[in-house]
């Protein structure tokens, strides 16, 4: 029997001992192709000193061609909502930052106004009142704040124009995870998924306790409570309901969150909207 | 004090940390400290970032791997350890560095423009049959891909690549094999497999430069 082997050395025929008995300028289409069991004494042949730099060379056009087509909307969605969630806790930082520096000021104003980006806006926009507790300050002194709460609300726009843009691509590309999870969850599931086709493929238990990996692996070593829900906890129909209801919503929503998953995946049809009804008419 | 010969070919030691000698000298790619000797540089070889490390580390007086070897590394990711393993088998070695995840692959690529006896291949490693066109046959074979079914991957690897005679180092990680079970369990499982295929010449925990991680070395 003679069989034929495409390696990036060449074409290459081969007999039943595993020995390279020719080469050829193309594949012959007529020969079978060489057994597993003969490769490893076929690529024998190429443990040489001489065949390395094509080696070298071949496998690095191939991979880099590869690294540069692997990119993708799944790449996209997760770089965005990763800076998101780093903007988010950025913000929070520099806020409450900016609230203990401004209040050396004109501390009513952090006092009244507990949300962060309507406190940012109103430090640019508000003037201090006569009354206050706060310390008289130099110009100087009241423009180093100001600075800081410029770049802060431009942190906020950034984070609202990365929203818009997320939303946008998702729409497209998962069109069933967006509508039924909402942008921020939908982006999550896809960040702690890794790719559309690796959450298509989980199971919805998985997808339940996406994020909740901590706690699980607790679980299964020490036997602690299992835990019930994972980023799914921040959708709208579990933070609505009694606590008592959350654990049997968690199952639902991510069995139909799954279900999208399959349908954005291979291309089906748009059936979220349906299922958000139905769920809400259950659970809402 | 200066780094000297090991016991183990290839690595250097100054009693306390190992180190290799860098082929590639003035390439520094992971923040490893080093140590110059005139011309010679050695690259400190961390057993905490690299498991191959913690088994040296551990005791081990084999693991196989010499100058101008042929070495197929499953789970090359970012390229720590293949680095140095780049380091021990020299100019004239080779390493073929297989990993299926784009992002650490494109690190990896860049670090094989460094030093030419890197070759990477985005693949995975369950399935050879995608690369065996692109590969040689190799002397060893050196898995560390943290998968469930890890001892399938590396048997079959074995089987396909590495020659008669070639060792295999299996890193172990028991909780991505199964979490309820107690570590030691599933690594005497691990080995009584590998024992119906292979010769096992040694077993080390990793303990305590890795948690719940043991190296098993094969021979073909
Ligand atoms: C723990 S890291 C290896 C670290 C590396 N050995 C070192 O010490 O520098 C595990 C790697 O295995 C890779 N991996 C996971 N599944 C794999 C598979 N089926 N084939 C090859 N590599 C795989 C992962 O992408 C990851 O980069």
């Amino acid at each position: 029997m003679k069989y034929s082997f495409t390696h990036a050395l060449g074409h290459f025929i081969v007999n039943d001992n595993g020995e390279i008995i020719g080469t050829l300028a193309k594949p012959d289409a007529k020969l079978k192709k060489l057994p597993f069991e003969l490769v490893q004494c076929v690529l024998e042949n190429f443990k040489q000193k001489k065949y390395f730099a094509k080696l070298y060379s071949k496998n690095i056009v191939i991979t880099k061609k590869a690294i540069k087509e692997s990119v993708n909307e799944d790449n996209l969605i997760v770089q965005t909502i990763s800076t998101m969630t780093e903007l988010d806790r950025t913000i929070n930082l520099f806020t409450k930052r900016l609230r203990e520096w401004y209040s050396l000021y004109f501390p009513e104003l952090s006092e009244n106004v507990s949300n962060h980006e309507k406190f940012v806006d109103m430090v640019l926009t508000e003037k201090r009142p006569q009354e206050t507790i706060g310390a008289n300050m130099q110009q100087k002194d009241i423009a180093e704040m100001i600075k800081l709460a410029k770049h802060i609300q431009t942190m906020f726009r950034l984070r609202c124009e990365h929203e818009t843009y997320l939303q946008t691509i998702m729409k497209k590309y998962c069109p069933n995870i967006t509508e039924l999870a909402g942008v921020t969850i939908g982006a999550k599931l896809l960040e702690l998924g890794k790719s559309l086709k690796h959450l298509a493929m989980l199971p919805a238990s998985t997808i339940q306790l996406f994020g909740a990996e901590k706690a699980l692996f607790r679980h299964l070593k020490t036997g602690s409570r299992s835990p019930k829900y994972g980023i799914i906890y921040e959708h709208q129909l579990i933070q609505k309901a009694k606590k008592k209801d959350r654990g049997k919503i968690a199952r639902v929503l991510a069995d139909k969150l799954s279900l999208c998953a399959r349908l954005d995946y291979f291309k089906g049809e748009f059936k979220a909207k349906e299922y958000r009804k139905d769920l809400e008419r259950k659970f809402g | 004090m200066k780094p000297i010969p090991h016991k183990i070919f290839g690595i250097y030691t100054d009693k306390r940390r190992i180190y290799t000698k860098n082929v590639f000298p003035g390439k520094i790619h992971f923040e490893e400290k080093t140590v110059k000797d005139g011309p010679i540089e050695y690259r400190e070889f961390d057993p905490r970032r690299s498991k191959l490390a913690a088994m040296i580390m551990k005791g081990c007086t084999n693991i196989g791997i010499r100058k101008n070897d042929v070495v197929l590394y499953l789970g090359s990711s970012h390229g720590y350890t293949p680095s140095f393993v780049s380091d021990m088998v020299e100019e004239d070695g080779f390493i073929f560095g297989i990993d299926p995840a784009p992002r650490v692959m494109r690190d990896f690529v860049f670090l094989a423009e460094k030093r030419n006896n890197l070759v990477p291949v985005l693949a995975d490693a369950f399935h050879p049959e995608t690369y065996m066109d692109r590969v040689c046959a190799v002397d060893i074979v050196y898995q560390d891909v943290a998968q469930r079914n890890q001892t399938a991957i590396f048997v079959k690897n074995c089987k396909m690549f590495l020659k008669k005679g070639g060792y295999g180092l299996l890193a172990v990680k028991a909780r991505s094999i199964d979490i309820t079970k107690k570590p030691k369990q599933i690594f005497i499982e691990v080995r009584t497999q590998l024992e119906k295929e292979f010769t096992v010449i040694d077993y080390r925990i990793l303990e305590p430069f890795e948690k719940d991680h043991c190296m098993i070395i094969i021979k073909k």
